[in-house]
């Protein structure tokens, strides 16, 4: 800090500088860890849904069914409470347990059931009017849609079909939730934060280097007053470690005032609450202590590759040689890497994100082995085949110290592999969920299918709806109704194999149906052959209304299209891509920021022989074009083999035709452009820094 | 400082016009005059030491004559055209083709091989790598540095660093070499080396020399030495 105070404006400068990017990392890392505590915070409230079983012995507080129904496109938790105990203590949000023939929702539903007509939401429950609203101590987020409903016992929601089970409540107190999505969206995010950890690591690195770069001609001094190289070394990282700790405290409020605008990004379904997504005091501290403690160790780092003589003069050792033996290690990882892919394609779905994220960690080993070696490859062919200077002094800055080079684009070189290796994944999973087809489907058992297909059409012909109701086929062929426009709708949905299934008919979904160890209720439920009854409305405005009518017609089951079925696997998919790229350019906007730091402590670092050659008459431009070439080439080739492998890791699971399928890559190629640009642009930036270091022949600083 | 100790006669021809002329140079930073009217004649071959106490202005008129700095008043030719008016951009590629340069340290580009170093100027003035490199590796065994040419700057002594520099400035065979404290960084014995094997071989090439120096030794070793004294040139002693 004396430092600072002697080293004027251009010490806050740069001490700016270093604070800046440092606040952007700890920004990035509050977020994703904010993320994890969202998640946490979420499965608190929600745990009461997949409460923990009666053991058979006691008599449990009520049958619980949790399914997902869908309402003005909205997904809609329904909750249904069979045979509740009135003096059971109730769920969170709800004042006491429902009664039988209550209904509680969330007050988003509650603004629903008052704008909608009741054909179209409210006659689907047994009461028009809500007993009482939930409070957020049960909601996920503050405009989710949850109806509670407490039913008879014996009521038929306990056997209809479906993909979710029938839980005898011993208590909603969940301390931890199972569900098997929370689990991959909490390991999805680990693997998250650890992608951002590196680069962040890496931000800080530069930053180090940029202070001891700013500092090498006042350390000198120091060393010339007669100070050791302990007390120069102490000052400066204690210089660094403040300005680091100031700008984590900076970054972690700057998340904690956006917490409200990230509440907005949807995730599993929907937003947050803010207050969720703001880690906890205890979190809080600890970001800023490690971020601290990493600043530390980067600026010692950095110090100790600048031996800073009493003259002034920072000699570097040795060039740092990338040893070909690093490609071992890239094997290695990648063998681990695939290895764990597989190992998670055909394990359980609890484990598979861990695994997947042993198998991203592989990588962070092999890549920051390769990267170094690629660098040190190019800076080897640039320096070799180079005619003009720019290209030489390009080429024996990579070859001179590929790792240097390497660090700032180790974090984006990861986060555009794993980027290519889930773009043609997503896509993969996307097209076998499938689009929104609008066939509605009823879920009746075998015997009565033509009665309830009969029943349907009556219905809607006294509500006056407009509906094609397809035929009711054990197998998918042409349906021998008399109208040929519903066999060619309903031969849609028979390819996509729903017109005939049994018991298990979500079998794609995320959870396994019809549980066979189920103590209760559901015994009829797999047993009995269900059918499909498709209903196509002709005006897709109708669907709500639609389902709403039809619903009785299979009393206790919901009327959905199949993609409204598999709801929360599309909305993975949806999040699998948002994720990857919240990810993508987060790591870029750190690349920047470090690349851009980089090539200003380069520009300090050499200001000295930068600026003899200025004055010996060698152009700007010149010495400008051999930084640009520094940091683009690198970035180019390193993303561009890290794509490559990507897209090659993952081309077992997706097909050639999907990987290039325009709306798998479109996007991603759109940000990779979009970021190599923004890396570009900071390092440009430094060409102010440049001139005003190299210009005129007056004294360095 | 004995005049006895000078190895070789001036080789200065007086019927030759002078490589660069600087008469009446002026320079004001702001409300100070630093240089009042210095003048200061260099001829082929001839080295001129210049010299004065510190913050007299020697760096200054160096500057000038060498079109880094635009002087106030006066004018500067080279070769008999004058240069002090020229733009910028028309200085610069001046001070790439033309003339040469030698600092107090850290002039090296720390990445690359001294040889490569070396080489730089003539890249620049679009000599292909191949050919500059090779004329590049020429200058190491008359400056004593054979066998460090892929030597990188800072596995090189301050001394060894300095002769690379002292290629590089020639390297380009310009009318004028400058070279503002060149011994400044270095041992008394080491500096007297260096400065010796800088005027050998600037005469040997037939360049002007300006070597500017408050070491009393080292002026010596020129063939003439200018003193700056209250912004103006006193003529020294002429070998
Ligand atoms: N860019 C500048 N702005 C203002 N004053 C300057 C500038 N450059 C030099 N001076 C002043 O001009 C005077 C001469 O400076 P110069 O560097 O030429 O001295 P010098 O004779 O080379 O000194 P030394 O032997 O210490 O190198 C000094 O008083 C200095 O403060
Ligand atoms: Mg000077």
């Amino acid at each position: 800090m004396r430092l600072l105070r002697l080293g004027g404006r251009r010490a806050w400068s740069a001490a700016g500088l270093v604070g800046a990017g440092v606040a952007v990392a700890t920004t990035l890392l509050a977020v994703a860890l904010g993320a994890l505590h969202g998640l946490d915070a979420r499965e608190s409230r929600t745990g009461w849904r997949t409460p923990a079983a009666a053991s058979p012995e006691e008599t449990p507080m009520a049958l619980l069914r949790a399914r997902t129904d869908q309402v003005a496109g909205r997904a809609l938790e329904q909750i249904d409470l069979v045979d509740p105990r009135p003096d059971a203590a109730p769920p969170p949000g709800l004042p006491r347990m429902p009664l039988v023939g209550e209904l509680w929702v969330s007050p988003a539903l509650a603004d629903l059931l008052r704008t909608l007509p009741a054909g179209e939401l409210a006659d689907r429950y047994p009461t028009a009017t809500p007993a009482g609203v939930l409070g957020e101590a049960g909601l996920t987020r503050p405009d989710e849609l949850v109806a509670v409903v407490g039913r008879p016992a014996g009521d038929p929601v306990l056997t209809a079909p479906g993909p979710s089970d029938v839980v005898p409540v011993g208590s909603f107190d969940r301390t931890e939730a199972d569900t098997t999505v929370a689990g991959i969206y909490r390991q999805l995010t680990y693997v998250a934060v650890a992608l951002m950890v590196v680069p962040i690591a890496s931000l800080l690195g530069a930053s180090a280097r940029l202070t001891a770069a700013r500092r090498v001609e006042r350390l000198a001094t120091l060393r010339l007053l007669g100070a050791s190289t302990r007390q120069v070394t102490v000052t400066a990282v204690a210089e660094v470690t403040a300005v680091a700790t100031v700008a984590a405290v900076v970054g972690v409020a700057a998340q904690w005032l956006l917490a409200p605008a990230l509440a907005h990004i949807s995730i599993a379904g929907g937003g947050w609450f803010a207050a969720d997504l703001r880690p906890s005091p205890l979190v809080s501290v600890a970001i800023v202590a490690g971020v601290a403690v990493l600043a530390t160790g980067a600026a010692i780092g950095g110090l100790r590759q600048v031996v800073v003589s009493p003259l002034g003069v920072a000699r570097r050792q040795q060039p740092q040689h990338a040893r070909l033996i690093r490609l071992l290690g890239l094997v290695g990882g990648l063998a681990v890497f695939w290895i764990a892919i597989v190992a998670s394609q055909g394990g359980p779905a609890a484990v598979a994100g861990l695994i997947f994220g042993v198998g991203v960690l592989a990588l962070f080993g092999s890549v920051s082995l390769i990267g170094p070696l690629i660098v040190r490859v190019l800076g080897r062919s640039m320096t070799g085949r180079a005619r003009s200077v720019p290209a030489l002094l390009a080429g024996r800055r990579l070859l001179d110290d590929p790792k240097g080079a390497f660090r700032p684009l180790a974090g984006l070189t990861l986060a555009v592999f794993v980027a290519g290796f889930l773009a043609p994944l997503t896509t993969v999973i996307a097209g076998e969920v499938g689009a929104d087809d609008g066939v509605l489907v009823l879920q009746a058992p075998a015997a009565q299918a033509d009665r309830v297909a009969a029943a349907a059409s009556a219905r809607l012909a006294t509500l006056g709806v407009a509906a094609r109701i397809g035929p009711v086929t054990a197998a998918g062929g042409p349906g021998g109704t008399a109208e040929t426009g519903v066999s060619a709708e309903t031969g849609v949905s028979a390819e996509t194999g729903v017109s005939a299934e049994t018991g298990t008919t979500a079998a794609s979904g995320p959870a396994s149906p019809g549980n066979p160890g189920n103590p209760d209720g559901s015994g009829a439920r797999g047993t009995e052959d269900i059918v499909a009854v498709p209903v196509l409305p002709e005006n897709p405005a109708d669907r709500d209304r639609v389902r709403t009518a039809l619903a009785p017609l299979t009393p206790g089951s919901l009327v959905l299209t199949r993609a409204e079925a598999d709801d929360e696997e599309i909305v993975l998919v949806e999040d699998l891509r948002r994720g990857t790229l919240v990810v993508l350019v987060a790591t870029f906007l750190i690349a920047a920021t470090a690349t851009g730091t980089a090539a200003a402590a380069r520009v300090l670092d050499h200001r000295r022989p930068l600026r003899l050659l200025r004055l010996a008459g060698t152009p700007l431009a010149m010495l400008d074009r051999a930084r640009w070439a520094e940091t683009v080439l690198p970035l180019l080739v390193l993303g561009g083999v890290a794509l490559a492998l990507g897209l090659l890791c993952a081309s077992p699971f997706a097909s050639a035709v999907l990987v290039f399928s325009p709306s798998g890559l479109g996007l991603l190629g759109g940000v990779l452009v979009a970021g190599v640009a923004l890396v570009a642009a900071t390092s440009a930036a430094s060409r102010p820094l440049l001139r005003s270091v190299t210009a005129g022949p007056g004294r360095e600083d | 400082m004995t005049v006895e100790a000078m190895a070789e006669p001036p080789p200065a021809r007086a019927d030759e016009p002078p490589v660069l002329v600087g008469r009446g140079v002026t320079k004001r930073f702001g409300a100070t005059t630093v240089l009042a009217a210095a003048d200061l004649v260099v001829h082929r071959g001839e080295a001129v030491a210049v010299t004065g106490p510190s913050g007299s202005g020697k760096s200054t008129l160096l500057h000038c004559l060498a079109g880094i700095l635009a002087p106030d008043a006066g004018e500067v030719r080279l070769t008999g055209e004058r240069i002090d008016g020229w733009s910028e951009a028309r200085r610069t590629a001046l001070r790439r083709e033309r003339l040469g340069f030698v600092f107090q340290f850290g002039q090296l580009l720390p990445e690359l091989p001294a040889v490569e170093n070396v080489a730089l100027p003539l890249m620049l003035g679009g000599v292909s790598r191949r050919e500059a490199v090779g004329r590049a590796a020429q200058w190491f065994a008359p400056l004593g540095l054979t066998g460090l040419e892929q030597r990188r700057p800072g596995q090189l002594s301050g001394g060894q660093e300095q002769r690379v520099a002292i290629a590089r400035a020639l390297v380009t065979g310009p009318d004028v070499v400058f070279a503002d404290e060149p011994t400044g960084a270095l041992d008394s014995e080491t500096g007297l080396r260096t400065i010796e094997l800088l005027t050998g071989l600037a005469a040997r090439t037939r360049a002007g020399l300006v070597v500017v120096t408050h070491d009393a030794e080292v002026a010596a070793r020129c063939h003439r030495t200018v003193v700056i004294r209250d912004g103006r040139t006193i003529a020294g002693v002429r070998a």
